[in-house]
């Protein structure tokens, strides 16, 4: 019997994974909607708990939206692997001839998209919360630098989700290992925020933080490279 | 000579300080189905990871479809396909979209077609769209006999194939694993129903403690021989 299968290309098998990690969000709806509703819970409590409308919050904003953005990034990281675990395919995936690092990169686009929807309902949100001066024509900016942010939220949580996956504790662990690794992007994020709102344009500082997370995006891409192949053939 | 699809030498795994696995020698030639039967724990379903991919050998040359493990794992994964205890398919999805994902993962030409003509064979072309979460065992079951033969395999690994499937659905196994006697496919059949093993193998591996102590031909026995010779074995 002749094989029906060449040696597939990474390119289709990328586009597949994607394709379908989509297509399970569009039907199950869990991970964003959760994702949303967890960022609105978190900053409205936060509008709350900081006192009145009458209190400026704009120099706290960067801070407010990047906390806030990096909870719930813990929460979709960690269902990334969520319908391969408790639907038990993992082992269909991976006796399949896909290469591990497309395995990560498919989650990891999945996530940045995740974060992006999170971030179109966070970021006005936090705009009309905390911020008293002019701060909707930097939003082009926030935008910038939340989708850098994002690469390296999905980056980052893919790998430690990968290595949760094989744990008995994943639900623990996966905080524990990745919340401490998101402090740098809280850092750069809250600080390239801040750089742009306000009526405040400091766009050498801004671009700073930027290079910055672009820096810790291509360290994760590295340590990716470099240890999923053994994350799951291991 | 055949064609050798695997080939173990000294073969071992351990799992924590317990040999699953312990210097198997196994080779299993182009058109032959090769039945594994053991009692639990006896390191068959360890064993048929090993030769999938799906776990590493601790001792041992294992070479599969002509590639060296690890290092020719994913070359040898094109020509693999693994029936689990589990159908492996994603719930919320229809089957024909869980076989769109394999055949994006094994890179099927001419795909849709191809998918179309599985679900017609194993019966579930009227529930193709359904998620999967809503069809019955035996209907996830033959979803996973369709996702082994997707992508046309040379060597199948059957865990406990004919558990949960139908009277139509073992039928469509059984007659996939006669006819790979003339197409130069090769099966590794890990099976209690010991009775079974003569009208789908042609020969007969028993394990016990991780080590094979029989690899006899199973030709011209019945299915009561067949089950004498495995009760022997482990006694």
């Amino acid at each position: 019997m002749s094989t029906t299968a060449n040696r597939p290309r990474w390119t289709r098998q990328l586009a597949g994974l994607i394709r379908k990690d989509l297509r399970l969000e569009l039907r199950t709806k869990e991970t964003v909607m959760a994702m949303v509703l967890f960022a609105i819970v978190t900053l409205t409590i936060m509008q709350f708990g900081f006192g009145t409308r009458d209190n400026d919050l704009t120099r706290f904003t960067g801070g407010l939206m990047w906390v806030t953005l990096a909870f719930t990034a813990v929460l979709g990281v960690g269902r990334s692997y969520v319908a391969e675990r408790e639907q038990r395919v993992l082992d269909g995936i991976l006796v399949s001839p896909v290469p591990r690092i497309v395995l990560l990169a498919a989650k990891a686009i999945a996530i940045v998209i995740y974060m992006g929807i999170t971030e179109l309902v966070v970021i006005p949100l936090v705009g009309i919360f905390f911020v008293k001066g002019p701060y909707w024509d930097s939003i082009g900016w926030i935008a910038l630098v939340a989708l850098i942010a994002n690469v390296c939220i999905a980056l980052s949580g893919t790998l430690f989700s990968g290595l949760a996956l094989f744990t008995r504790a994943r639900d623990l662990i996966l905080p524990v290992l990745f919340l401490p690794a998101l402090v740098p992007v809280v850092i750069a994020g809250a600080g390239a925020t801040h750089a742009v709102v306000g009526g405040a344009h400091d766009m050498s500082e801004y671009r700073g933080y930027c290079l910055f997370l672009v820096g810790y995006a291509i360290l994760f891409l590295l340590v990716c490279i470099a240890t999923y192949d053994a994350v799951f053939d291991d | 000579m055949p064609e050798c699809l695997v080939s173990a030498r000294g073969v071992g795994h351990i799992y924590g300080e317990r040999a699953a696995v312990a210097d198997v020698h196994l080779d299993v030639a182009a058109g032959e189905r090769v039945a594994i039967a053991g009692p639990n724990g006896a390191g068959k379903s360890t064993l048929l990871r090993m030769v999938a991919t799906l776990l590493r050998t601790g001792t041992g040359t294992l070479t599969v479809l002509g590639e060296e493990l690890p290092g020719g794992a994913r070359r040898a994964r094109c020509g693999i396909g693994y029936l689990a205890h589990d159908p492996l398919a994603y719930l919320d999805l229809s089957p024909r979209q869980n076989l769109q994902v394999y055949a994006d993962l094994f890179g099927v030409q001419d795909a849709d077609r191809r998918i179309d003509d599985l679900l017609d064979r194993v019966d579930l072309i009227a529930r193709a769209d359904d998620p999967v979460r809503v069809l019955s065992r035996g209907m996830a079951q033959r979803l996973a006999l369709a996702r082994m033969l997707l992508h046309g395999p040379r060597l199948l690994l059957l865990d406990e194939p004919h558990a949960s499937l139908d009277v139509g659905g073992t039928a469509l196994l059984d007659a996939e694993l006669a006819a790979m006697r003339t197409d130069g496919r090769a099966a590794v059949i890990v099976t209690h129903e010991v009775e079974r093993i003569a009208s789908v193998a042609d020969r007969l591996v028993v394990m016990r403690r991780g080590r094979i102590v029989v690899d006899e031909p199973v030709a011209g026995r019945g299915p009561a021989q067949v089950r004498a010779r495995y009760e022997e074995c482990i006694a």
